[in-house]
């Protein structure tokens, strides 16, 4: 990697500023602003600050709408308001979706929307964690916070996640370099293990790397839950694993003070789904009989969490709400997004803060492109291809204030550096007046 | 006895919900009352009438004298039987998601292929699908730990993934395969697979049955082999040849049994 120059052309530095990128929520970065753009960001690893920095590049900043060419033209704020009100108005099966990077505030405003109107309100939480959430459901939350991690872990597993990819200062803030207080030298204090079939750079840098076979979670938990209970492994190899490395394994995990697991899509999207994380709470329950153990889900977007938390604390279900009765209803596979458009039942998409044309499979994004399709983004994406009107939001954290949850469902005030671009407005401005409008609409047609 | 026969015209891609239309709301429902009835739709109800034609014969005391006949591709009629406590509803055709959800009696014959959730939390009553069912039948709803608990349901197809979790009373057979955890958290009940069953049968279970008469794949770690029997009595029924029977899940000191046709599982022997 090339040296690269400090940056020492800014005017100002705002401090403690949080990052909108992962889940880890840092909120100790440091922006240096030179008019009224981030030159530079101080303590973030390269996937926030890029996102931080080079936000400019494919910037939305005109409202636009698909002119009878099906080109995306430039409108005014009325115009692209009142057609995306009359769209939702005039829907029998709206779903409204996204939301993961976007404030709890602004959340706030969509649930009125969506209750009005009788949608569907889902989030990214229905393609990435939404089976850890229904395993939570079924058997329980062993979590805690990670600055409890930080003071005490002495083992920390991570399964079916790369946290040197995906949360790169996962370890370094929270986990496993850091001096805790029960745990002075840091990284020579802690036991760092890697459950996963891939010799990813976390297995790289970790004390164990335990590699089963693609799908074998649910057999390996099966395996160490059954060693716990004192039973003799009648197998010579269970899910690609030597039996005494499983036996060795479960012995170091119930000898640490304070061990700490987490895992990532690797555990949650293979073959047994939601059933491998339940075995994973049961096996950290299991082993707190011996000493503490604890659990947490690697959540992705920085409000991914946020809006599980808003929408159990509101209506009672985390994700995948279906408000078409007048009241909440939540089944997975029926009030979902991709199981929705795999159906070809929603007529009106509304996507907000999420990329649905660049992370849905294409069946589902097939019916996107037959429907009309609303976007409110900061970014030009594969779902602007799909869109049909387009209404450029603001970035949270940077230009808008607004709170989040970190994934151990701690609440964090994102506070604005700059401010933004003059043609942009609020997401929580944009998704209220798309309120006060359907119900003009509603009402006249009363 | 009243037959009420509703033929699918027109076909929506949102899907009905029927859960209204049970015995025991329709059983003294004239012709005139279906006519007038909104079907929810979405977020709006609209005339029963743009999606069927309807024809009602004959008289009924109660539901148990209904006989309710829908024709027609019903994959998107969603809440068929839901928590019907009696009478008879026949689909000739697929039906959607939650078909005999919550039912507490009577009957319902599908002629066709069901979706996910056939049969969820079921109390009593028969299901029967000539067909295959997809995922989660006879399941709990996210989150309870009380799944079916009564009843009798019948798949002569196959059966998707985490057939009966949560099952605590009633009884499942496949005729065809299984996928994966069969009767996962499983308390009690009786489930037998005709076919084959891919992977770990029985994940978590404490107590309960579980029959496969064809091959399993893998077994997981927590079942431990008690012998074979020879035409054993299980919970009540008669099987015929060889078993070899498990005991477990004991990563929850479970007393679940789990029986394996010996002949077609004579790597595990």
């Amino acid at each position: 990697m090339a040296y690269e120059e400090p940056i020492t052309d800014y005017d100002h530095i705002v401090e403690n500023c949080t990052c909108a990128f992962c889940g880890s929520n840092c909120d100790d970065l440091d922006f240096l602003v030179k008019g009224n753009h981030v030159v530079g960001v101080r303590h973030a690893c390269r996937l926030g600050a890029s996102k931080i920095m080079e936000d400019e590049d494919q910037r939305l900043k005109v409202p636009m709408m698909r002119d009878e060419n099906g080109e995306l033209q430039e409108v005014d704020w009325d115009t692209a308001l009142d057609a995306a009100a009359e769209l939702i108005a005039n829907a029998v099966r709206p779903l409204f979706f996204g939301w993961s990077e976007t404030s709890i505030e602004c959340m706030k405003k969509g649930l009125k929307l969506t209750e009005y109107v009788g949608a569907v309100i889902d989030n990214q939480a229905t393609i990435c964690h939404g089976p850890t959430v229904q395993a939570v459901q079924n058997v329980g939350y062993p979590l805690m916070t990670l600055g409890e991690v930080k003071n005490r872990a002495d083992m920390v597993v991570y399964t079916g996640s790369n946290p040197m990819n995906a949360h790169p200062r996962h370890l370094a803030r929270y986990s496993v370099f850091p001096r805790g207080w029960f745990r002075q030298r840091g990284r020579f204090d802690r036991t760092l293990v890697t459950w996963d079939p891939k010799f990813s750079d976390t297995a790289k840098m970790s004390d164990i790397w335990v590699p089963f076979e693609e799908n074998g979670d649910y057999g390996f938990c099966n395996a160490i839950r059954a060693v716990l209970k004192g039973k003799e492994l009648k197998e010579d190899v269970i899910s690609g694993i030597p039996k005494q490395d499983i036996i060795d394994l479960t012995e170091a995990m119930k000898n640490v003070e304070f061990g700490a697991l987490f895992f990532g899509l690797g555990l949650t999207h293979t073959l047994s789904k939601q059933r491998n994380i339940d075995i994973a709470i049961q096996l950290v329950q299991d082993l707190n009989a011996y000493t503490k153990w604890v659990l947490l889900p690697m959540r992705g977007h920085f409000n991914v969490n946020g809006f599980n938390i808003y929408m159990a604390y509101e209506m009672g279900f985390p994700y995948g709400v279906d408000f078409c009765r007048g009241y909440p209803r939540y089944m997975i596979g029926e009030t979902t997004t991709v199981d929705l458009l795999n159906r070809k039942e929603p007529d009106v998409f509304l996507v907000i803060a999420a990329d649905p044309g660049a992370h849905f499979p294409g069946g589902a994004n097939m019916h996107l492109a037959n429907i009309p399709v609303i976007q409110i983004d900061i970014h030009w994406g594969p779902s602007t291809e799909l869109a049909d009107i387009v209404l450029p939001g603001t970035f949270i954290g940077v230009e808008t204030p607004g709170t989040s949850y970190r994934m151990d469902s701690v609440p964090i005030h994102m506070k604005s550096a700059i401010d933004p671009p003059e043609t942009c407005r609020e997401d929580e401005w944009i998704v209220n007046e798309l309120y006060e409008r359907v119900k003009k609409i509603k009402e006249e047609a009363k | 006895m009243k037959t009420i026969t509703l033929t699918l015209k027109k076909f929506s891609s949102i899907a009905l919900e029927f859960e209204e239309l049970i015995p025991d709301t329709i059983y003294n429902w004239s012709k005139e009352d279906f006519e007038n009835y909104q079907v929810p739709v979405g977020n709006s109800k609209f005339p029963l009438t743009n999606y069927f034609d309807i024809e009602v014969e004959g008289d009924a005391e109660g539901p148990e004298d209904v006989k309710m006949i829908l024709d027609g591709d019903m994959s998107r009629v969603k809440y068929i039987g839901y928590r019907m406590t009696a009478g008879e509803i026949i689909v000739n055709g697929d039906a959607d998601l939650q078909a005999g959800a919550e039912m507490i009696g009577g009957s319902l014959k599908i002629n066709g292929n069901a979706e996910s959730y056939v049969g969820r939390e079921m109390r009593g009553g028969s299901i029967e699908v000539m067909g295959n069912v997809r995922e989660y039948c006879g399941t709990s709803y996210i989150g309870e730990w009380r799944g079916m608990s009564g009843g009798i349901i019948k798949v002569h197809g196959n059966a998707g993934k985490q057939l009966a979790d949560c099952m605590s009373g009633g009884e499942i057979y496949i005729g065809g395969s299984c996928d994966i955890l069969a009767g996962i958290h499983m308390t009690k009940g009786y489930i037998e697979i005709g076919g084959d069953v891919t992977r770990w049968p029985g994940g978590q279970m404490k107590n309960g049955a579980i029959v496969i008469k064809g091959k399993l794949s893998s077994l997981l770690e927590g079942f431990e082999n008690e012998g074979i029997f020879v035409d054993p009595d299980i919970e009540g029924k008669q099987l015929t040849g060889k078993y070899i029977k498990y005991k477990g899940d004991i990563g929850v000191n479970g007393k679940g049994s789990l029986w394996l046709n010996a002949e077609k599982n004579r790597n595990l022997l």
